[in-house]
């Protein structure tokens, strides 16, 4: 066997090796392995496009190109490198993305070199997030969070950096030197009572955590946020329960004054329903009353009547007598047939009575018994009121006159004017009515002075009372 | 303790699409048989 079979051989061998290592996520050691089989023969071109491909898992797209194009020159046709650099330009933006992210993390080496931890922090998580298999990038993410004390964060960026490469040496280091930091930091914590804060690095800034047993053991900060939390709930009361309440309180209010006043405007109206059923009840009250006094006329005026009409025809009782009981019927309360039945007595029986009382009443009026001239005219007139041209009526007026009664004095007088205007009567009459007018006026004036002389008297005598008490 | 500053010195710049062809021919080629050649000659 030739040198040369024996170097393919043994080129082989640790593509074999690199292969295996890859099948378990041992990329590190892949890397190694295939690096090693291309030093024994750099045409060993299946070890050149594993290579590539671990590359391109570990984030590091140009490299892994770099690995194909070489591959590809070795040999042109049925090279599966063809195929991996087709893929990876097919799709431009994607690989633009990738470029630009390559510079932003060799922008980070830069910022790291130069002190600017925190700038390098934020753009790594940037990088990070836009191509998640850049293990190189996890990996100083890490070592940033770690210098920073970010052990949370750094365990997390070191787990996927891990779970890229399982046998990273520096990621192997890197969670070795965590778990060594929070092993001491536990302590440091169970310690912590002695200690009166703790401080660490972010980025430029040191910051300065106090110890929390400060808080926690204070009592004037105890009663300081009781009554802080008593003056809290207190403001909640006043300015969002209370007004709520007081609210609720005016509305039940309102309610209730709404219904009562819709109570009282139902009963308004339920009264108002009843005074007009009242009044109804009394209007028909009355309106029976006056048609059982008309029924009670009408039967005493048909009573009356027929005694007349029965004592006139059996000639038993003096024609006074009859006028008096005819002068008693109301005769409106009559039918046709009792008001003829009324006439015909009236014209039978009243004219020799009228003539009989007339002349009694003249031959009183001469002798000034004047109460029995009333009596007598009074009765005239009321049967025949123009009787002797109007002077029963003009002597019954002066009759009055002379008893004192004015009122029935000017009624009738007024009547003569009225019903005998143009006759000399009616001319006296009409100035004797205005002479009782006159004496009535100067009457109610003496009267009014009298009244005001009294008044005047009795407030003269007061203040002469007053005068002498003082 | 890692030291920051020689964890740093670790990392290396990424290699940028525009420089893959620099890459490329930068690459050392030389394998186990070119080294034994060269040793076989020198040896004459």
């Amino acid at each position: 066997m030739d040198i040369k079979k024996k170097l393919e051989y043994q080129s082989n061998y640790w593509y074999n090796d690199g292969l295996k290592r890859a099948q378990i996520q041992d990329m590190t050691g892949a890397i190694a392995s295939l690096r090693r089989s291309l030093q024994y023969s750099q045409s060993n071109i299946t070890a050149r496009n594993l290579l590539g491909l671990l590359l391109y898992g570990r984030g590091e797209v140009a490299e892994a190109l770099v690995q194909w194009i070489i591959s590809r020159n070795f040999q042109a046709s049925g090279n599966i490198a063809e195929y991996y650099i087709q893929k990876v330009q097919s799709s431009k933006s994607e690989l633009e993305v990738i470029n630009q992210v390559v510079k932003k993390y060799n922008q980070c080496l830069q910022y790291c070199s130069q002190g600017g931890e925190d700038l390098a922090i934020i753009q790594l998580k940037k990088v990070v997030t836009e191509h998640p298999s850049f293990l190189k990038a996890y990996q100083l993410l890490g070592l940033l969070y770690l210098h920073t004390e970010q052990y949370g964060k750094a365990r997390q960026v070191l787990r996927k950096a891990h779970r890229l490469d399982t046998t990273d040496p520096i990621t192997l280091s890197y969670l070795h030197e965590l778990n060594r930091a929070q092993k001491k930091k536990a302590v440091s914590i169970k310690e912590g009572k002695e200690q009166p804060a703790v401080s660490y690095k972010l980025g430029n800034e040191t910051i300065i955590q106090p110890a929390q047993g400060v808080r926690e053991n204070s009592p004037m900060f105890t009663i300081v946020n009781i009554a802080i939390g008593i003056l809290v709930g207190a403001a909640v009361m006043w300015f969002l329960i209370m007004p709520a309440v007081n609210q609720s309180k005016s509305q039940e209010a309102n309610e209730s004054i709404v219904e009562a006043s819709d109570q009282i405007a139902t009963q308004k109206s339920e009264i108002s329903a009843l005074k007009k059923e009242l009044e109804g009840y009394r209007t028909k009250s009355d309106e029976a009353q006056t048609a059982k006094e008309t029924a009670k006329s009408t039967q005493s005026s048909y009573e009356a009547l027929l005694d007349v009409t029965t004592k006139y025809a059996a000639g038993t009782e003096s024609n006074q007598n009859l006028a008096s009981t005819l002068l008693s019927i109301n005769k409106d309360s009559l039918g046709e047939d009792g008001k003829a039945q009324y006439d015909k007595l009236a014209d039978s029986i009243f004219p020799s009575v009228c003539r009989r009382q007339y002349n009694r009443g003249i031959a009183s009026f001469d002798v000034k018994n004047y109460d029995t001239a009333v009596e007598a005219l009074a009765m005239v007139v009321k049967m025949d009121e123009e009787y002797d041209d109007g002077n029963a009526m003009y002597v019954l007026a002066q009759a009055y006159e002379a008893t004192g009664d004015t009122n029935n004095a000017k009624t009738y007088y007024q009547k003569v004017t009225e019903q005998f205007s143009g006759t000399e009567m009616a001319e006296e009459a009409q100035s004797k009515l205005e002479a009782l007018n006159a004496a009535a006026d100067q009457n109610a004036a003496n009267q009014n002075a009298a009244a005001d002389q009294n008044g005047q008297g009795a407030e003269d005598s007061s203040s002469q009372e007053q005068d002498t008490t003082e | 303790m890692l030291n920051f500053e020689e964890e740093l010195k670790k990392f290396q710049p990424s290699l940028e699409v525009e420089d893959i062809e620099k890459a490329v021919y930068q690459e050392d080629l030389t394998d186990m048989s070119e080294i034994l050649k060269e040793v076989v000659e020198k040896s004459k």
